[in-house]
């Protein structure tokens, strides 16, 4: 009888452990990583909705965001070998954009059903600038690092593009 | 009867002050837009994020990362079956598991030339995760979340989106593996041949 108060003890003692080491985690990051994001994006869009600034970059992402040719214009330029590595930091570019996107959508300039493709079409650099330290993580050897990073970006710039067809295709049907 | 219909009436500023005045508003109206802003995604999605994030985390913790260990042993086999588990199998779970960025280090199992590759097909994964699962990665939300935005200010849900945006991720990953394993095990046969 004993034992089995104890072991039940231990269990739900263990569960609510968890759970509560689980939520201090969350608000830890929800502190350091999630809100300061939300602030940065919040000036943004209050910047793109007061000022002009708007309506300037509609006329010019309408054409690129708003068809496939666009797109994929935009997917090839941010695989670029050399300019995929200086796109990718923290994903803040890919972050921006997307933001920036989401306020056209909203706006009614960019249709709904290029979200998809657009998802993919600003994010073909993702993780380029940290090729080296993930692989690194992955206890590889120099001489994998040394051929993985052209291996990987030169990779991107066709499935890169690729991407963005792919999801232009399966978002036939959403919101439309 | 209204007794303070025209009882307040101030004139505007008018010449050289008023242009400041104005000036200062439109200057106070961009931060006040922002706060408007900052305040429908603190109250819109942070207090479910924070309910979500700490049920996946306890999730996570109860079963044990570790458990995915072996799966990572088995992915490092060839053949044509082990393509789809070292290309959408593992980088899924690695990233759900052990989220961005000590995913990668499930890299550790597999032989030298799978690495490049799993590795841009895991790192790939990281936003197409966080429409459904945001606890994998949650210091770069805004790439789904930004767009999403536009599409709930239009008055549609956001579920359709999410899952096509997770299923396309899996296909995205998969051919992302396929390459860079290719081009990667070109580029070492070169280097090879170079040496000898």
């Amino acid at each position: 009888m004993n034992n089995l108060l104890v072991t039940i003890g231990r269990g739900v003692g263990g569960v609510v452990g968890t759970l509560y080491q689980a939520g201090r985690d969350t608000v830890d990051t929800v502190i350091k990583n999630i809100i300061p994001f939300m602030a940065f994006i919040s000036f943004i869009i209050g910047l793109v909705l007061v000022t002009g600034i708007g309506d300037l970059i509609a006329n010019g992402i309408k054409g690129l965001a708003g068809s496939l040719v666009g797109l994929l214009i935009v997917s090839i330029v941010c695989a670029i070998p050399l300019l995929s590595p200086l796109l990718g930091p923290g994903a803040v570019i890919a972050q921006v954009v997307g933001t920036l996107l989401g306020v056209e959508i909203g706006r009614g300039t960019i249709p709904p059903q290029y979200a998809l493709p657009a998802l993919f079409a600003i994010n073909p650099q993702v993780g380029c600038d940290f090729i080296p330290v993930g692989l690194a993580l992955g206890e590889a050897e120099p001489e994998t690092v040394e051929i993985g990073v052209p291996a990987v970006l030169f990779s991107r710039l066709i499935t890169g593009p690729t991407a963005v067809v792919i999801a232009y295709f399966a978002s036939f049907g959403m919101y439309s | 009867m209204n007794l303070f219909a025209d009882a307040a009436t101030v004139a505007e500023p008018e010449g050289a002050w008023g242009a400041v005045a104005a000036g200062a508003e439109y200057f106070i109206g961009i931060f006040q837009q922002g706060g408007e802003v900052l305040w429908s995604l603190m109250g819109g999605i942070l207090p479910t994020l924070i309910v979500l994030l700490t049920a996946v985390n306890a999730l996570v913790r109860i079963i044990g990362p570790e458990k995915i260990e072996n799966l990572g042993r088995k992915a490092a086999q060839p053949g044509l079956i082990w393509y789809p588990v070292r290309y959408i199998v593992l980088p899924f779970l690695a990233v759900f598991f052990l989220t961005n960025p000590m995913a990668y280090t499930m890299g550790r199992f597999l032989p030298e030339r799978y690495k490049p590759a799993f590795y841009d097909s895991a790192v790939s994964f990281v936003h197409p995760i966080t429409g459904l699962f945001p606890h994998a990665n949650p210091g770069e939300l805004f790439v789904y979340l930004g767009i999403a935005a536009g599409i709930t200010q239009l008055g549609f849900g956001l579920g359709d989106i999410a899952v096509r945006f997770l299923l396309v991720g899996l296909v995205v990953i998969f051919i992302r593996g396929v390459v860079t394993e290719l081009i990667t095990t070109r580029m070492m046969a070169r280097k090879e041949k170079a040496a000898a």
